[in-house]
């Protein structure tokens, strides 16, 4: 038993806390990159290449002990979500010039089967109901707020991880990175599963899932912010704000608020 | 050495990078001017013999990079080739980068040192080697020193006229040897064109021939076009870097192609092995797996209490 009556247990990669009511359990695992052959066996599942960093053996789950209801957040499912067909695919900044010059354009026809190789996905966890009724349910934050008033007070952090699912460097274009963090105080825990996407001279788009549990309810609350500008508005933004610019395209914090909401919904799961 | 000014002792300077301290800038800019010349008179197609020991991405691990001199021997006993990319998203590109030139300058006909598609002004920009020499000089100028050598960094190595080495692969503009020797090399990478597809292009294992990449730019080669640019030339094999391999080298398409990977636990979080090739005198080729060196956690570590002692904690914050 830690201190504030929270059990945390860690063996082999994997590490846990159970809020100190017994109501709920966050878990972490974190393993190296997949070898060659799982790589090869998921892009064939998937149907699409995998992205060059991938943790498929990560994970992130909570869970509620007594009914075994879970949401887990996992590189495969994430993955699932990347559009397969050309739908949204994005370009890279010299698509189009490297079109014009390419020097070989009757011997290359040859397309490699389309597919977001942004990686962008709407991802918001995988849900395992167990033994629970009840499902997800549309609302709002002024119904269910995430209380970032309670969640801004410095109680004292029983638990704390960071676990990549997958990074893709986008061939040296940018970055594409999906990572998730927790934490767990003695009232409430947060998880942020944050989706980070930089196409250099094209697009900055993050994507948010919030999941927030006060350990006294029996309530998930989730919140997915999608939030997307243009690479040029960023970048004289930063300019403006006389920050560092190669430093700050590569923290999403920075980049965050000036960035326009794209899609903002909220859902809870009363798990009983 | 003629044209290192005398205050310049190569041998000192390596003596100090192996200690992993800085050289001074007005040192880097003496260095990457002789460097250059020295790279000037190689040809895009550098021709060598085994034995040679072959490493691929090192991208700043410069503890890992000592680590293969450990394991696969010091400069001037081993021979070395390395495949480019020496910087960026590592701690420690400057050190990284100044040994490695070093060195060539102190053995030039046994180290070699070719293109990687991070040896470039454009990437390096984006991901980490403009920060850190701005950072740890106060300014950019050994910044415009590395970069400006960068650009006579030859293009590919030929061991023993058999095995072919480059940093990410073939291109559909060249099918012989002599047509990379006609590139003008000497210059920024370019965003297309062979120079470009040398330095980018990847293997894919389910193709035969070239395929467009599908974020609009760079190719893939497959394995018939790997099978006759081997036959066209009379060579066996076709070596690169490139790509992360968890198991730090993957062989492809029966033997003819080979990635090494030198780099583990990539980013200081991938938790992959890494590798060196060595060719032998009979062009053998022997895999010499390593995981990362120690001392990264220790440097981690003492990070960690640098930062805790300056009353932030590092590792557990209060994001919303």
């Amino acid at each position: 038993m830690a201190a504030n009556g929270v059990e945390t247990t860690k063996a082999g990669g994997t590490q846990g806390t159970t809020s100190r009511n017994g109501a709920w359990n966050v878990t972490t695992r974190k393993q190296p990159i997949l070898k060659a052959e799982p790589i090869e066996a998921l892009s064939n599942e998937l149907g699409i290449p995998i992205p060059e960093m991938i943790f498929g053996d990560n994970i992130v789950s909570l869970t509620h002990i007594k009914t075994g209801w879970s949401l887990e957040f996992n590189a495969r499912d994430a993955l699932d979500k990347v559009s397969k067909t050309e739908e949204g695919m994005l370009q890279v900044a010299v698509a189009e010039q490297w079109k014009k010059e390419r020097s070989h354009q009757d011997e290359v026809k040859q397309v490699v089967k389309p597919f977001d190789w942004s990686y962008s996905t709407d991802y918001k966890g995988s849900t395992h109901p167990g033994e629970a009724l009840g499902a997800w349910e549309q609302t709002t934050q002024e119904r269910f707020p995430i209380r970032t008033d309670l969640l801004s007070r410095p109680d004292p952090i029983l638990f704390f991880d960071t676990v990549d699912l997958y990074e893709d460097e986008l061939a040296d274009n940018g970055i594409a990175l999906l990572s998730v963090k927790l934490r767990v105080m003695p009232e409430r825990l947060l998880i942020l599963s944050r989706f980070f996407l930089r196409l250099d001279g094209v697009i900055v788009r993050i994507r948010d899932t919030r999941v927030y549990v006060e350990h006294a309810t029996n309530k998930v609350i989730r919140q997915y912010t999608a939030k997307e500008g243009s690479y040029d508005h960023v970048q004289e933004k930063l300019r403006q704000m006389r920050e560092n610019v190669p430093e700050a395209f590569r923290d999403a914090n920075k980049l965050a608020p000036l960035l326009k909401t794209v899609e903002d919904m909220t859902d809870v799961f009363e798990v009983h | 050495m003629p044209g290192l000014p005398s205050s310049v002792d190569l041998d000192e300077c390596i003596s100090r990078l192996y200690k992993k301290e800085l050289l001074a800038d007005s040192v880097i800019e003496a260095i990457c001017a002789k460097t250059k010349e020295l790279l000037m008179k190689e040809s895009n197609v550098v021709h060598i013999q085994a034995p040679v020991t072959v490493v691929g991405d090192i991208h700043g691990q410069f503890f890992d990079m000592i680590e293969i001199f450990k394991i696969g021997g010091y400069c001037p006993d081993t021979n070395y080739l390395f495949l480019g990319d020496y910087v960026d998203r590592g701690l420690f590109s400057i050190e990284t980068i100044s040994l490695l030139v070093c060195l060539k300058l102190r053995y030039p006909s046994r180290v070699h040192l070719i293109r990687g598609n991070h040896e470039s002004r454009g990437v390096t920009q984006s991901y980490g080697f403009y920060t850190e020499c701005s950072r740890k000089y106060g300014n950019p100028a050994v910044w415009h020193y590395f970069t400006d050598m960068f650009d006579y960094l030859s293009l590919s190595c030929v061991i023993d006229d058999k095995i072919f080495c480059v940093h990410g692969g073939l291109s559909p503009s060249i099918h012989s040897i002599d047509q990379i020797k006609i590139i003008d090399r000497f210059r920024e990478i370019p965003h297309e064109g062979p120079m470009a597809d040398l330095v980018w292009s990847d293997p894919d294992g389910e193709r035969d021939e070239f395929s467009l990449s599908p974020r609009g730019a760079g190719y893939t080669f497959g394995a018939q076009v790997v099978k006759k640019f081997l036959e066209v030339n009379s060579m066996t094999h076709i070596l690169r870097a490139h790509q992360l391999c968890n198991e730090g080298y993957m062989v492809m398409f029966d033997d003819r192609l080979s990635t090494v990977w030198s780099a583990p636990n990539y980013c200081y979080r991938c938790g992959n092995l890494a590798s060196v090739l060595e060719v032998g005198p009979g062009g053998e080729r022997k895999w010499n797996v390593f995981d990362a060196a120690p001392e990264n956690e220790a440097h981690r570590l003492e990070q960690q209490q640098q930062q805790q002692h300056a009353g932030s904690d590092p590792v557990r914050d209060y994001f919303l």
